[in-house]
């Protein structure tokens, strides 16, 4: 050990020597001057005497580092024959430990892939997002930090502050390559995108100011396409693509670590934004100012602060607040929302990792299980020491011996430490061989749209690093409970110990286990709280039937299709639905179910008196089979029928269907029927609907939704666009196939995107709390298991130390019950302290997982009550079972034992 | 003049320092003047190799050492023995005494022929 603190000593250390090699020539040359010598001779002389002050200093460096070295040596090998001479016992701590160091660096991987990772781009550390704080008075499309374009290049502008402002937006397209059409993602880019990114060209070139300046037809491709879809052709430079029908040219493919900024989406190709209108559907002006649809990122000039940029941002963009308001094209707003309108501002956010919205999901629930893992790794560390500590309880002899040799006991803790890390190493190495492996698993729990190519199973260079530093701690932690009680052992107390009671030792390691029991719990309670918040969630379900249903999106502006020949495309797509012999309903919804995202709006409504929703009403365009397709009850009024289509000239919905929860509501009390609506909340709003009717509440954007919806009839919008749900008759594989055939007929260039059955997507949609449920399951399962492990270890060892005292008390009369009693009672005081400590913990804790639980309170007294008794059980039998073993003995066997 | 000054067995010099800090605890110069008595009568020590031995000891745990004021009113760092290092002491003093006294028993059966 004190070479150990040597090492990190060095310098001090070497400070010592110069002082004492200094202390010798001074007193040197003043000896040498007073017997005569001239002071420069002295000097000289005491020099030479010590053969050089650096070559000293040289030779005492050696010594120490040498020294260091053989002992390391010395002790590794030392343990290693040591294991090798109780293999259970190696074995158990080195399986406990690959578990606690595998898991843990599984989870880090995806926290490391999804959270923290920095884009591989020049100087991450500088790119900061933009958003847009307040109310806009625009239209967004899209989600997260929305801008309009020119804004973008507005802020360009701002020197002062940024090198360079660029900006990007995902969308979905039809790709076609030689009459092959599939849907894929990509990134609508600014001109400026690649080289403020610093991200050049694998083949060709990349986009640049020039694509952007005017409409070029142009793309590049990523580096994973070219090589799987186009088998890495070298002559890829100039060929032609069709995105949504428009002919682009390849000019390059890019770099081949560069995947886009947003780790949930891997774009296929990049866009110059010029040609944006062409390509996104919906998307009419680029440089209109008050369509929300791109995410605008910059990067701050070099020693350039985000606050002082976003303070210094600030009088710039009221000016253009007040300018956009003069410009044609404003829409007229009340004072009171242009009031809200001016109070907007400008915020900037470090963006290192880019912009992901699947970051922003997963990163609670991915913290939450690293945090698991964390203590679960605690757990495994503790349960190692407690192997130690048993594993020293019969090497009291060979300790004995050593300090007798005359081993000083810091040699021997160091002893200690060095085979607790020599343990961690092992499974270390086996962790994280493993790991790839877990990982893997944890991916098979994430849409596998978004994983198969955002995500790797891989280890790099950061996660190994990561792995070896958590297995090194966990050596030492697990080693510091053994040497800490070696370093307290001295030769005396060790020989009085032979084949006696060690009572220090074992109150170390009833520590050690009651710790574990508070660990477990925790992790017991947590997995509780997660499986009843999926139970819950399945329980509830969507609010209608999903078996035999199926869903496919089909976007006719992404074929090509003017708007007519769309709608009359989709007419014809639902015809030969409803034709077909294996359909038995069919219908058509503007957005799609349980996605997690939304078409929503704040309305008002005209009841006795006008009322604006307090919050975002949730709003969707079906047609007139819709709700009888899904199954979803109708309580009141009537359904759409053909008279809602407004005639044309007249464009806008005349009437709409609400939830029961929207009535509850917002009309409690009163007939909803005939109420009055609009899908707006300015004060100036005129009432264009009218409810006709009242349906059962089910999810629209995830199972736990509980928000108010409000649908209206469909074919009224504006491009032909929709999911089509399906009720189709038995077994859906069959009709899946039917179905695929019709829309190829009907439409051949068109592919059909999320093409599931509604099973798939309940399943899907419930990914986060499937991978918390199943994972915070399996880690308390382990937790308990390694607990009770610990437990039962401590007590056979309590036990077998009594054996003496229970046969002198059995001899005396004793009965039989109250000798268990006496090992129980030991047992049982630590089960109790641990759910005593494990208590607050879980208290403290419970709060950060509240926002991932569904119906239940992290308090809820009936998940912890269960997680104690399931705890206290388990160790009550572990208990149990040595002290009635000890309570067996025969009073004559256990008094000859000495 | 001394008569004939021979070099220091190899090893012997750990003993000897040893020896001088069993008697009180010294710092290195102290040592270097008792070690210089004795090589005056009978064997050279190069006082060069005295620091690495003692911190060579030190690292082996058979001394333990204290910043501590020295006669000069410096502050100097004395040696002194540990445990480990009195039973080391007392080891080597045992087996040069039995080596001395086999050699001792050869030549005296030798010159016995």
């Amino acid at each position: 050990m004190r070479q150990l603190v040597n090492w990190f000593r060095r310098k001090q250390m070497d400070r010592d020597l110069d002082r004492e090699l200094q202390y010798h020539l001074d007193r040197r040359i003043t000896d040498l001057k007073n017997s005569g010598l001239p002071a420069q001779e002295a000097r000289k002389r005491a020099m030479q005497e010590l053969s050089g002050i650096v070559q000293t200093q040289e030779e005492v460096r050696d010594i120490w580092l040498r020294w260091w070295l053989t002992d390391f040596l010395y002790d590794f090998r030392f343990s290693l024959r040591s294991f090798l001479r109780t293999p259970s016992f190696t074995i158990t701590a080195v399986l406990s430990l690959t578990l606690g160091i595998g898991a843990t660096t599984a989870i880090y991987s995806l926290v490391d892939q999804i959270v923290l990772h920095a884009l591989p781009v020049r100087e991450s550390e500088r790119l900061v997002l933009f958003d847009w704080d307040g109310d806009w008075v625009g239209n967004g499309f899209g989600s997260w930090n929305l801008m309009p374009y020119p804004v973008c290049r507005d802020l360009d502008q701002q020197k002062q502050f940024f090198e360079d402002v660029f900006c990007r937006a995902l969308t979905p397209v039809n790709l076609s390559i030689g009459g092959d059409t599939s849907p894929v993602t990509a990134e609508i880019v600014s001109g400026n995108y690649f080289p403020v990114l610093g991200v050049g060209a694998a083949v060709g070139q990349v986009i640049t100011n020039d694509d952007d300046h005017a409409p070029n037809a142009v793309t590049v491709i990523s580096y994973d396409f070219w090589r799987t879809h186009l088998s890495g052709a070298s002559d890829v430079v100039g060929r032609k693509l069709l995105v949504n029908g428009h002919p682009l040219t390849i000019i390059g493919v890019a770099a081949s670590t560069f995947r886009g900024i947003d780790v949930g989406e891997v774009p296929v190709l990049w866009i110059p934004a010029s040609m944006s209108t062409a390509v996104v559907p919906g998307l009419n002006d680029l440089l209109d100012r008050r369509t929300f649809w791109m995410q605008v990122l910059g990067r701050l000039n070099p020693g350039m602060t985000r606050q002082r940029a976003e303070s210094g941002l600030q009088p710039w963009f009221k000016a253009m607040l007040q300018e956009d308001m003069g410009r044609p094209g404003f829409p007229v707003i009340t004072a009171e929302r242009r009031q809200e309108y001016l109070n907007s501002s400008l915020t900037l956010t470090s963006a290192p990792q880019g912009h992901s919205p699947l970051r922003r999901q997963l990163s609670d629930p991915l913290w939450m299980l690293f945090a698991a893992t964390a203590v679960l790794l605690g757990l495994v560390c503790l349960n190692v020491s407690g192997l130690f500590l048993a594993r020293a309880s019969t090497r009291v002899r060979e300790i004995a011996t050593r300090l007798a040799l005359g081993a000083s006991s810091g040699r021997l803790t160091r002893q200690l430490l060095a085979e607790s890390l020599l343990i961690a190493l092992d499974g270390g190495l086996l962790g994280i061989a493993l790991a790839p492996l877990g990982v893997r698993v944890l991916i098979a729990f994430i849409p596998r749209g978004i994983s198969a190519n955002a995500l790797h199973a891989g280890i790099d260079s950061r996660l190994l690093l990561f792995a070896l530093l958590v297995t090194v701690i966990a050596g030492i932690v697990s080693g510091l409970a053994p040497a800490f009680q070696s370093g307290r052992c001295s030769l005396a107390s060790s020989l009085r110990e032979r084949g006696g009671t060690a009572f220090g030792r074992v109150r170390l390691r009833k520590i050690i286990v009651t710790a574990q029991i508070a660990l477990a719990l925790t992790l017991v309670v947590g997995a509780g709280l997660f499986v009843r918040t999926f139970d819950a969630l399945i329980t509830k379900g969507p609010g209608f039937v999903t078996s035999s249903l199926v869903s496919f999106g089909i976007d006719a502006m992404r074929g090509g299709y003017s708007n007519a020949e769309g709608e009359k495309m989709m007419a014809h797509v639902e015809d030969a639905i409803h034709r077909s012999p294996m359909i038995q309903k069919s219908a058509i919804a503007r957005n799609p179910l349980l996605t997690g995202g939304s078409w929503n709006n704040q309305m008002t409504i005209f009841a006795d008196q006008r009322i604006v929703t307090d919050r975002l009403v949730h709003l969707n365009a079906v047609t007139p089979g819709f709700f009888e397709t899904l199954g979803i009850k109708l309580l009141a009024g009537r359904n759409f029928d053909d008279h809602d289509v407004s005639p044309p000239g007249r464009p806008g919905w005349r009437s709409a269907i609400v939830s029961a929860g929207f009535v509850k509501r917002y009309l409690a009390g009163r007939n909803p029927l005939g109420t009055r609506i609009c899908l707006d909340r300015r004060p100036d709003a005129k009432p264009t609907m009218e409810i006709v009717g009242v349906m059962s509440d089910f999810s629209y954007r995830g199972l736990r939704d509980d928000t108010e919806q409000a649908y209206f009839p469909f074919y009224e919008g504006e491009h032909p666009f929709g999911t089509f749900y399906v009720r189709v008759r038995g077994n859906p594989e069959p009709a899946l196939e039917s179905l695929r055939a019709i829309v190829r007929s009907a439409a051949p260039t068109l592919p059909m995107t999320d093409f599931r059955t509604l099973d798939e997507q309940v399943h899907r949609s419930l990914n986060a709390e499937r991978m918390l449920a199943t994972l915070s399951g399996s880690f308390s399962t382990i937790a308990l298991l390694l607990s009770l492990v610990g437990l039962y270890g401590v007590m056979s060892f309590v036990a077998t130390q009594r054996t003496h005292e229970i046969g002198i008390r059995l001899a005396l009369g004793a009965r039989r019950w109250s000798t268990i009693w006496l090992v129980l009672r030991d047992g049982l005081v630590m089960i109790l302290s641990g759910i005593c400590i494990g208590l607050p913990i879980v208290l403290a804790l419970g709060r950060l997982i509240e926002s991932q639980l569904f119906q239940v309170k992290p308090w809820d007294p009936a998940v912890i009550a269960i997680a104690i008794l399931a705890l206290s059980l388990a160790g009550f039998g572990a208990t149990l079972l040595p002290a009635h073993r000890a309570s067996g003995v025969n009073p004559n066997d256990a008094l000859r034992v000495d | 003049m001394p008569p004939s000054r021979f070099p220091i067995p190899q090893g012997t010099l750990d003993m000897l320092i040893l020896q001088i800090v069993s008697l009180e605890p010294v710092h290195g110069y102290g040592i270097a003047l008792r070690l210089e008595q004795i090589s005056r009568s009978v064997v050279q020590v190069n006082q060069g190799s005295l620091y690495p031995a003692l911190h060579r000891l030190e690292q082996r745990g058979w001394l333990k050492a204290k910043w501590k004021q020295s006669e000069t009113g410096r502050e100097a760092k004395f040696y002194s023995l540990t445990a480990a290092g009195r039973l080391q002491l007392t080891e080597e003093r045992n087996s040069w005494a039995r080596l001395a006294g086999a050699v001792q028993l050869i030549f005296d059966e030798g010159s016995g022929s």
